[in-house]
Parts: C-alpha cells; structure tokens; sequence
C-alpha cells in the first residue's frame, strides 16, 4: 500500500487512537487486543472527515446554519440539519480518501475470501463514548454494504449523520464548551447474524454489579439498538449464571440482507418465530463469559453490541461488534459507609450508632 | 423529584359488611378483638394489615389463644426489655374472624433517645453474648416441652384415689383445674421464648440482607439465604432420619414392604411379622423422639398436626426414599456442596463490592451466620415440637369434657375459648363434686354446631390485605422484618384497592414520578409536548432527543431497557417505563399518570 494518511486495521487501534480515529474503532482494536472475537476490518480517521469538508469548502456554511439555528425549536434544528446534509451529501470525497479507503477495502476482501464482501461501515465520533458524554443512537450505522464505491459512499453518510437533528441538539445541549464535531467511521466485515443485540456488564438500570442484562432479537442489530422490537430481555448472574429475570416479548420484524445483496431490510418476523425466546443457555453462557472479558480488560462496565452468526457454532459464532463504557449508571449502594456490623444492625432497628 | 404520593385507600374498618349468614360471628373472640366504637376515632386512623401469614383461615375461638400470647411476648420483648426506639409492641383486631394487626409507634423524639439507650445496652448483650445465650435458651425450651409431656390431665372417678384420703393427694378439682392452668402457663413460656431472640435474629440477617440488595439490587434472595444458611439445622433432621431409615431398609431386607399406596398401618403390620422387620420398627421407634415432632403444616392452628399424630406423610417419604435408592439414585443431602457453594457465593460477591460495603458485608455476614440458628431451629423446637404437643395436651381436656357429656368430639374443644373451656371445666367440677345436674351438655353442644358452621361460611369470605388509613411510611422494624410489609408493599396494596388501572412494563429508568400524560403517536405531535409532560408513546426514536429536557418521565408501548428512550431517560435522570403494551391506548392525554420506573409500572391516577 503506498500512503496511509487517513486508514489504519482496527487490529493497529489502541486507546491512544480514539482522539483520531473516534471511540468506536479504537474500542474494537482494544477488543482485537484483547483476544475478543471482533469482525476484522478498518478504520477512517477524522483527518479524512477534515478533508472532505476542506476539500469541499463547507466549514462556513456549516457554522452560519447552526448559528442560524434555535436548539429548543424542532423546525428550525431540522431545516438546519437538512441544509447541511445536503450540502455534504453533494460533495465529493476526496481521491486521496477515496483510493486508501478502496485499498483497505480490496485487503478485507481478500481476507475474507470473497469479491465485495458485505461490510458494516458505523461512525466513530471524536469525543463520543467517552465516560462523561455517550449520546446513543445519533450518529449512524450501515449495514450489508458492498462494493468499494458503496463504501466510501457510505462513509460520507457517517459524516453526514454527524449534523443529525438529535446530534446538532445534543451539541447545543453541551454549549460552548463542545468541541469542534468530527468524526472516524469502522469498516468491519459484516456477519450474517441469526440473533443480535446489546449487553450490559451491569444492570444498567439498578447499577448491580452482579449482572449481565441482555436485550436480544432476531436478525441483524439495528432493531434492538434502534427499539424497535420490545426485544427479549435477560438478566443473568455472573456468580452462579443464573437466568434471574427473563422477559420473552413478541419480536414482530428483523433486518436481514436485502435479496439484491445490497443493505439490510426490514421484514416481518415468521409468526412461529416471533414468541419464542432466541437465546438458550448455551448462548447467554457465552455472552457471560464474553462480558466478562470485556469488563475485565476495560476496568469498567460496558455496553457491548454482539451479533450470533448464522453459520457455525457457539461460542465460535459469537461476535463482538461495538463496546462502549456505560454512562449515566446508577450508583446502587446508599448504605452509610460501615463501620461496624453491630452499627449497622443498631440502625436498622432504629438505635442509631451503638454507644460504647 | 417529588415524592410518591400515597393515593389509594383501604376499606374503612367500620364498613366491612358481614357475610350473609355469619351475623354474632363476634362472639368467637374477646371483647377487645373488635373493632368497636369506643376507639373508633382511633383505629379508623390506623393502618391494619391481614395477618395472612400466620392466621390465613378465620380463628377457631380456642386458638385465637395464638394471637393473645403471641403478641404479649413479642410486645414484652420488643417494647419491655429491648425498647426497639420507634416501635412497641402490635395491636390485633378481628374482621369476620381473620385478624388483622397495626404496630403501635413510637413517635416522641426524647422517647425513642430514651429507648435507644436501653436498646443498645440490651440488645447489645445479647448480640454479644449470643452463642452462651441461645446455649441456654436450648435447655429452656427443651425443658419446657418435657414439662408438657409430662402434664396429666386427672380423670374424675365415682371415688377420689386412695392416696387423695391416705396420702394428701391434692383432690382431683383442683388437680384438673391446675392441669388446665399449667397448660395455659406452659403455653405462655413458649411464646416467651420464641419471642425473645427472634426479633434480633431476624433483624441481623434483615440488615445483612439490606446491604446486599443496596449494593446488588438484583441479588436473588435465595442468593442471600444460602450464603446465611446453616449446615447441619434441626429442621432438616427429621428427613435425615428418613433416609438414615430408607437405607436402613434396604440393608436388612425388609425394603418389600413399603409397597406405593399402603397406608401405615398396613406396612408396620408386615414388618411385624419378622424379626428384621421389628429390629426396623424398633429403630423408627427411637426416632420418633423427636423427630417426629415435625408438623404436617405450617401454621398456628390446631388443625395442624405431627408426623406422629399423621404417619401417612413420613411413610410416604420413606417409600419415595427407598424407590430412589433401588433405583440408583443419590438421596444424600449434598452439604459438602451446599458447603462451598456458600463459601463461593460469599467471596464472589465480596469481591464485586468496594471496601466499605465488603466490610460491612463480611461482618455482617458472620453475624448472620452467629443468629441464624436460632432463626432457623425456633420453627422446629417452637412452633412444630412444642405446639403439635400443646394441642394434643388440650385435646386431653376435650376428652374429659366429652366423657361428661359436654363435648361430643374431642376437637369441639378448639371451638370454645381458652376462658369458655375454663368456664366448662369449672362447671364440670363444681357439679361432678356436687353430683348435681350440670347445664352444659346442653349449653355447649349447639354453641360448637353454630362456630363450626360460621367458621365454615367465614372461610369463604376473601379479606382485603388492609383495612384503615394507608401510611405514607412504613417505619417498624418488626412489621419490616417478620411480615416483609414496606412502604412499597402497602402503597401497592393501596393502588390496587383503588381499582386504578396499572400497566406494567420494563423498569427502564429509576424513579417515581405523577404528572400529566402527552399521548403522542406520529412525530407531527412532538411540538405539543409541554414542559413538565409525562410522554407517552409507541417508541421513540433519535429524531425526539429535543422534547428530553422538556418532559419528566417517558413511557412506551414497545422497547427494551437498552432502547433509544430508555437510554435517553438514564442520560436525562428521568424515569422510564418502556414495553407496557398499551400505554398509547389505555392513557388519554391529559391524565395523571404516576411513573414507576423502578419497579416497571404505570399508574393511571384519573
């Protein structure tokens, strides 16, 4: 390969990356590094988002629409929104980006195998994923994407989400101390996923640290992450992997791969299909012991997407694809710090501190 | 965030209608068991809750005795000698013959000082000296139930016994009158000491307990017993020494008799007939005492007999246990396992803790771990041993008044008062040594027919949980502790009285909150949304993120706890209740609603 400036392998991603290459890829290649079974793929920096709108002259269109904008007003951060979009979407990518990001695409093809392989190409925001501000669900996700021109397409509709209503909200939400947005997009070998979703190594609503709660649902990812589907829902203890809770819902659609071999598509669940729960066991075992790992490497709880594929056998079949650390978790506890169990014992009956 | 607001109410105690055909079911239970107008004023204030754990069926008048002693024990302890500061003892009333039960507080700031002083110096000895303590409570309690064995209750004879002429044998009236008194007095040392470690028992595993689940919300409370739990309890010899017996069988060959459906009798009768068989009887035999004292139920009723008095359930074991054991299969209980797994559970959740909970953990899981023998052996030496034998004992005194004519079955005594059948004997004596005619075979007899058949239509009556006003906390540590009623539990009872309608759905995001509903159904409606709405939705998606900082709590019809609202909620610390199914249909804008996003409930308040 002649020049690197804008792609690295998510495999060459560490932490120290996340200031360029966003949270995202530079969480995957701390999982790859950590021997957690990650889709290989690549990585764009943000120095190609800065290229693109540099190349394109965009920046002060850009900033007159937002300072045009009120926050608190949803027609006025739409019409702001679209304005940009649109304007970006016209534009073109530069050849530098264009040819490295073809070039990385044609390895992953490679080694997979195949011609075109499908991909997944997600954005990567700078700033995102951090402990102090995860925002999910704003920037986007393209799923079975094929060929190298549909690619960089798609990694123009990444950069494109940055300036999403809900992005562009959120931003003002932070103020003036937000950051200049730019954003990395992965690029990751796509799995033909039976089952999907999100695991939490916590429970991300009561804070226990002795849980892993699972949301799953048939297909690709996007129904669980985008709700959806009420998806079936688990909370499974870490010390005895005990299904604690176990909520089966009706999961009425799925994304599958479009027929044409192009995207994902939306389509109605079997009826047989819909009631019936699609983790067993030996899948929530797996996820368990995946959580684990994932907690133990980052030090912290986190939520991590994870796909099952359809071919092969767990816990081989078993794929991690985004982790992130997990905000805005309740903190359980409220105890008064112990001082003694006789103390403790004293208070719950109402005695207060024992008197020596 | 504002707090719970405790709508609902409970029936008014003063109101509850009497069943149809049970009018003068009053007269089953003292004077002060009813709710009556003198403390009208009072009680109607009160918060009552049915005592179904321990009484679920009406009260035979005999056996009301159980609420009596019961409460003069606990009130003593936790009133008299601990001072436990913000609550005394409890009060019982009686509707339709179930029992409900309101602890009486401690409101006065001075008092409860007062009272933690005495609390913490009493308590604290036993705490301290637990191990020597229930040491010696073994040898009461051991003692008392053999003083029950040995109780005679006199027959009354044409002509007193020689040694009442010769010897100075007190006379039989006064033999049986004091029989009676002992009875009753024996009954009264066993609540006695049934109350006087269990409060702080269960208040050490409770404080244990409440520091898991403040720390490891989810924690299965099975989680927490078994870390708690002993080895080698009491209440799990009896079935122990069933399968000591099953093998036991099995060794000597006398397994074949214990044939699937034959009763008792039957199989004790072929055992009989060979000397391995009665080498087995006589091993059962020396079993027997005392394990099985255990009782067939659960409960402080008479009606709730031993494996002595009803072999049918332990002869059922014992052929269960055998087929097992021919069948290959390990009947052992595994307590090397049941061994490290409590060990295990206790250092893995150790270890998911940080230091301060870790220490409060440990200690106090040692101290659960002191206590809760007691806890677990009382059940056995208490409530099974000594009260099958207590009504066995009063079954005695239904015996005499039966061959007198004043009862026509022995359990017709369960049906009079303990001071009615103190009234009964008193007759029954006076005119036994008068040889005058007594007037109650004739008084007794239809009192006993009308209690039977009141008790029966009674029992089909369904009792609210409560009656009263509903508390907007609930403080005692006692109604916490052995009844499990918390605030939560009572304000849930109360919602549900009031018939509003409640949806259920995932516990996304914490929190309670009441406000006005935004029913919103297609994105064009988002700019209704108001400051300070609930929103209620199908789903939401990315696109809403501006209406977050707007609305106080969401709710859903579809959407698990890592879906876009749910997320958006925790991020915003707002509660959430996603996936209820119907919120869009059952919820009109415009409405109270009140957010349960802890406990994954929607209330429609009007």
């Amino acid at each position: 390969m002649s020049e690197t400036r804008h792609t690295l392998p998510l495999a060459g991603l560490r932490r120290e990356h996340s200031g360029s290459f966003g949270g995202k890829s530079s969480n995957l290649g701390e999982l790859i590094a950590a021997g957690i079974p990650v889709p290989p793929g690549f990585a764009a920096s943000a120095t190609a988002f800065r290229a693109f709108v540099e190349g394109a002259g965009l920046d002060g269109m850009i900033a007159a629409e937002l300072e045009r904008m009120s926050p608190g007003d949803v027609d006025s951060v739409g019409a702001a929104s679209h304005a940009i979009s649109q304007a970006m979407r016209f534009a073109p990518v530069p050849d530098a980006v264009r040819d490295e990001v073809a070039q990385r695409y044609a390895e992953l093809a490679e080694e997979a195998g195949v011609a075109d392989p499908p991909v997944a190409v997600r954005s990567s925001a700078l700033g995102e994923d951090s402990q102090d501000a995860t925002y999910a669900g704003q920037q986007e996700t393209y799923l079975w994407v094929r060929g190298a021109d549909h690619v960089c397409d798609a990694v123009r509709d990444c950069w494109v989400s940055l300036y999403s209503p809900p992005a562009i909200t959120y931003r003002a939400r932070l103020g003036p101390s937000a950051v200049e947005p730019a954003m990395g997009v992965a690029v990751q070998l796509m799995v033909d996923a039976v089952v999907s979703g999100v695991l939490f190594t916590c429970n991300p609503v009561s804070g226990d640290p002795s849980m892993v709660a699972v949301n799953a649902s048939w297909g690709l990812g996007l129904a669980v992450v985008g709700g959806e589907v009420t998806p079936d829902d688990y909370l499974v203890s870490k010390v005895t992997r005990e299904v604690v809770r176990e909520h089966v819902h009706d999961k009425d659609v799925q994304y599958v791969p479009d027929a044409g071999g192009r995207g994902a598509v939306r389509v109605d669940v079997p009826k047989e299909r819909r009631g019936i729960a699609c983790l067993d066991g030996s899948a929530l075992d797996a996820l368990v012991d995946v959580a684990g790992r994932v907690e133990r490497y980052f030090g912290s709880h986190q939520d991590v997407e994870w796909v099952i594929a359809r071919d092969g056998e767990l816990p081989a079949s078993l794929f991690v694809v985004q982790a992130r650390p997990v905000t805005a978790l309740p903190r359980p506890g409220g105890t008064p710090a112990a001082t003694s169990a006789m103390a403790l014992v004293m208070g719950a009956f109402g005695a207060g501190e024992k008197k020596d | 965030m504002a707090a719970p607001s405790t709508t609902g109410s409970f029936p008014n105690p003063y109101e509850v209608e009497t069943p149809p055909g049970c009018e003068g079911w009053e007269e089953m239970y003292p004077y002060y068991g009813r709710f009556d107008e003198e403390r009208r004023e009072a009680d109607e204030q009160r918060f009552w809750f049915w005592n179904s754990m321990h009484f679920p069926v009406p009260m035979p008048a005999f056996d009301a005795i159980c609420i009596d002693t019961a409460y003069q024990a606990l009130g003593s302890w936790q009133n008299r000698v601990f001072a436990v500061p913000p609550a005394m003892g409890i009060d019982w009333r009686c509707i339709n013959g179930y029992i409900y039960i309101s602890g009486n507080p401690v409101l006065d700031p001075d008092r409860i000082a007062e009272r933690a002083g005495y609390f913490q110096q009493r308590a604290g000895y036993y705490y301290e000296n637990w191990n020597e303590l229930y040491a010696k409570w073994r040898t009461k309690m051991e003692a008392l139930i053999a003083e029950l064995g040995e109780l005679r209750v006199p027959e009354l004879g044409e002509y007193e016994p020689d040694a009442v002429a010769f010897e100075d044998q007190e006379t039989s009236y006064c033999a049986v009158l004091e029989a009676y008194r002992r009875a009753l007095r024996l009954h009264d040392v066993m609540w006695q000491h049934h109350f006087e470690f269990l409060l702080l028992g269960y208040g050490a595993y409770m404080t244990f307990a409440e520091l898991c689940k403040a720390n490891l919300p989810d924690i299965p409370d099975q989680h927490i017993a078994q870390m708690v739990a002993g080895l080698d309890v009491l209440l799990f010899r009896p079935d122990a020494e069933l399968r000591r017996l099953a093998r036991l069988a099995i060794d000597t060959g006398v397994d074949p008799a214990f044939v699937e459906g034959r009763s008792p009798e039957e199989i004790d009768a072929e055992l009989a007939q060979s000397d391995a068989g009665r080498a087995w009887l006589a091993e059962l035999e020396q079993v027997k005492e005392p394990w099985f004292h255990m009782a067939t139920g659960d409960g402080l009723y008479h009606t709730y007999t031993s494996w002595l008095d009803d072999p049918r359930i332990p002869y059922a074991s014992l052929i269960g246990h055998i087929a097992a054991l021919k069948a290959g299969e390990d009947i052992e209980r595994p307590t090397d396992h049941i061994a490290q797994e409590r060990d295990r559970l206790a250092t893995e959740y150790a270890a998911l803790l940080d230091d301060a909970a870790r220490q409060g953990f440990e200690q106090l899981l040692a101290l659960s771990r002191t206590v809760f023998p007691y806890v677990e052996e009382h059940k056995f030496l208490c409530d099974y041993w000594f009260l099958t034998s207590w009504w066995n004992k009063i079954r005695e005194f239904g015996d005499l008044l039966v061959a007198h004519g004043f009862l026509e079955n022995r359990d017709d005594i369960f049906q009079l008062s303990r001071l009615e059948v103190y009234s009964a004997l008193d007759e029954l004596l006076l005119t036994w040594a008068t040889g005058g005619r007594p007037r109650g075979p004739k008084y007794w007899p239809p009192i006993v027919a009308r209690r039977r058949e009141l008790l029966a239509r009674l029992a089909d009556w369904t009792p609210p949980p409560a009656v009263g006003a509903v508390p907007e906390a609930v403080l005692d540590p006692a109604l916490i502790m052995l009844w499990g009623v918390t605030t939560q539990r009572v304000h849930a009872w109360a919602r549900h009285q009031e018939g509003g309608s409640e949806l259920t759905g995932t516990a996304a995001s914490p929190g309670v909150v009441e406000g006005v509903a935004r029913v919103v159904k297609t994105v064009g409606e988002i700019g209704d949304v108001r400051d300070g709405e609930i929103l209620v939705c199908s789903i939401t998606s990315p696109a809403w993120a501006p209406i977050f900082s707007k609305i106080q709590a969401a709710v859903t019809d579809i959407g698990g706890v890592m879906s876009h609202a749910a997320i958006v909620c925790r991020e915003y610390a707002l509660p959430a209740v996603v996936g209820t199914g119907r919120a869009t249909s059952a919820i009109k804008t415009g409405q109270r609603i009140r957010v349960d996003g802890t406990a994954g409930t929607v209330a429609i308040l009007e």
